[in-house]
């Protein structure tokens, strides 16, 4: 039986100051888009159209225009910041297209437009902010770059910590990119926080990962055991550029490549095989390569490509990724999935520390979820973050 | 609310303080076709202390920038965010920085001259509730002394209760001062012929 060819658009910034994740994003669709064109069972072949907008904001705008417009593409799997999510949008409301949104964000948008199966803060910063004051104490150092990604979780951190009456003890902003961080790391050793969390993003921080491994050395501290370094975004995609300090780093994501599960097995097998020079498979990579198996799903569900199908064909929709079976939620289009804590090897790899027994239900505006102190199995929390099923 | 608001905004300095990209051209050319005068600024460009003369300040919320607060140059003009992150960490800033309104981004044609009827009338009657609560403030603290003076002028001029009230508030209208400073006047220690006192005092006022 003949199948239609589809043409979908591929934006992931492979250049620029965060190309390490956007070669993993695009490798992540460029494995599944062979699967699905491998499969004849599959309702259509998928075309990719690639766009690499080099980390440039504006240029994502051109970008999607180009693909939408030029190329009368409807499907587009892209972004990593949220600065150029809500620069692409305008265009996708405009031409009744789909943005399928794999990366964590910071949550506080729900558009029709956009299909988001990363992390939402219910599933990343709450579960971060829990383990750290459970097993290693209040008192917290906050260092980001200065972006919405940092700033909102460093709010959400805050929080949680006042609530327990703990304290934030210092928190610093630097631009993008920015790599004269010792006199910040020198800073952080002398106050001696019971965790380190870090929003910098990039270069910036791989940076500031070495800069306080080795000031702690210096004053005689073992600072993965008595000072770890948090964060919402470090992937195995960025281990390998830490170098030597790339151990011991607490990690809170909803994939990590070490999950034990038939599926994640036959994936990273898979991912080495095509793309191990890229390091091991990380949460980024793997949302890609899911959103494009939940675009041709909801293709069939639909039985048809058009925006609108899709989108109601993608509500309640499940998939068995990687991570385990996930669900697009039927209200804002986020996906339910199971929060865990890693800690990062020296291997490139995460030791998991933490997993959710089931996935959790995606709460973008945190309406359900607010404290980090209160547990899942709170009542409190309503039935709107009771496990999925 | 009293009088017609302001409608028209010929000749209104705007300042936008916004990084250039198609949200600022767009604001920036609705702006001038409502006929303001249109200053752009880019966020880190930003003077440190002082804002550039201007009558309305609309300003990129999304950015992490200290906008100097016009308060504290001493000119409480009307405030207009520009938002893209609806984040509470980004919220907390626009309410610190008393807003008058806002205009969502992407930004389009349609609904910048609202925010800009809400910001200049909005703020105009934020001004007058300031100002009336400040003149309440003042006739409340000064309660204490006006009740003093009348019962001193009860005991000066062997009056009521009501004389003496009407004597001070007749003394304070001649004077054209608040009642509460008249009051005040009467609670000094009294030169020998408090009469005298009176008579000069009220013959002062020019």
């Amino acid at each position: 039986m003949s199948r239609g060819t589809l043409k979908i658009g591929v934006m992931f910034s492979t250049t620029g100051s965060y190309a390490a994740v956007g070669a993993a994003m695009l490798a992540g669709a460029e494995l599944a888009i062979e699967e699905v064109n491998a499969d004849a069972s599959a309702p259509v072949r998928l075309e990719p159209v690639f766009v690499d907008p080099a980390g440039v904001t504006a240029a994502y705008a051109d970008g999607a225009v180009s693909l939408l417009r030029d190329h009368g593409i409807v499907h587009v799997f892209g972004c990593y910041t949220s600065s150029s999510r809500k620069e692409v949008l305008p265009v996708f409301e405009k031409h009744d297209a789909l943005l399928w949104y794999p990366s964590h964000y910071e949550g506080f948008e729900t558009s029709d437009n956009v299909i988001y199966n990363g992390a939402s803060p219910n599933q990343h910063i709450l579960p971060l902010a829990r383990h750290l004051l459970s097993r290693h104490g209040d008192r917290g150092w906050c260092v980001g770059s200065n972006y919405v990604w940092a700033w909102e979780n460093n709010r959400i951190l805050r929080e949680a910590l006042m609530e327990v009456r703990g304290c934030v003890m210092g928190e610093r902003y630097f631009p993008v990119g920015e790599t004269d961080l010792s006199e910040i790391a020198t800073q952080i050793v002398r106050d001696r926080p019971d965790f380190v969390f870090t929003t910098l993003i990039g270069e910036s921080s791989y940076q500031f990962f070495r800069l306080l491994r080795a000031a702690a050395e210096e004053a005689g501290l073992d600072q993965a055991a008595e000072m770890p370094v948090a964060s919402c975004s470090l992937s195995e995609a960025e281990l390998p550029f830490i170098g030597a300090a790339s151990a011991g780093h607490l990690s809170s994501s909803v994939y990590f490549s070490s999950i034990d599960s038939p599926e994640n097995k036959r994936f990273t097998a898979r991912w080495m095989a095509r793309f191990g020079y890229l390091g091991h498979a990380c949460a980024d990579a793997e949302a890609t390569y899911t959103a494009v198996h939940l675009l041709v799903r909801a293709i069939k569900r639909a039985g048809g490509t058009g925006f609108s199908a899709v989108r109601e064909a993608a509500r309640g929709l499940r998939f068995n990724a990687p991570q385990g079976l996930i669900m697009v939620d039927e209200e804002n289009l986020h996906c339910a999935m199971r929060p865990r804590i890693g800690r990062s090897r020296a291997d490139g790899t995460f030791d998991i520390l933490f997993e959710e027994r089931a996935p959790v239900r995606p709460d973008p505006y945190l309406v359900w979820s607010n404290s980090a102190t209160v547990t899942q199995d709170d009542p409190r929390h309503g039935h709107h973050l009771r496990l999925a099923p | 609310m009293k009088g017609a608001i302001t409608t028209n905004f010929r000749g209104i300095r705007a300042l936008v303080m916004h990084g250039d990209d198609v949200n600022r051209d767009t604001l920036v050319n609705v702006l001038g076709r409502l006929g303001l005068d249109v200053t752009v600024l880019a966020p880190d460009a930003l003077p440190a202390d002082s804002l550039p003369h201007c009558d309305v300040l609309l300003f990129d919320a999304d950015e992490n920038v200290l906008v100097p607060c016009p308060s504290s140059q001493g000119t409480d003009i009307p405030t207009i965010a520009l938002i893209g992150h609806e984040t509470p960490s980004r919220l907390a800033r626009v309410l610190g920085r008393r807003c008058d309104s806002h205009i969502l981004k992407p930004i389009r044609s349609m609904g910048v001259f609202t925010a800009l009827i809400l910001a200049v009338n909005g703020h105009r009657q934020r001004l007058r509730s300031e100002r009336e609560l400040d003149a309440l403030r003042q006739r409340l603290s000064g309660r204490r002394e006006v009740m003093k003076a009348v019962l001193r002028l009860m005991s000066l001029f062997g009056i009521d209760e009501d004389t003496a009230y009407e004597r001070l508030r007749q003394e304070a209208m001649d004077r054209r001062v608040p009642i509460e400073d008249a009051a005040r006047d009467w609670l000094g220690p009294l030169p020998a012929g408090g009469r005298i006192r009176e008579r000069k005092r009220m013959s002062g006022k020019a």
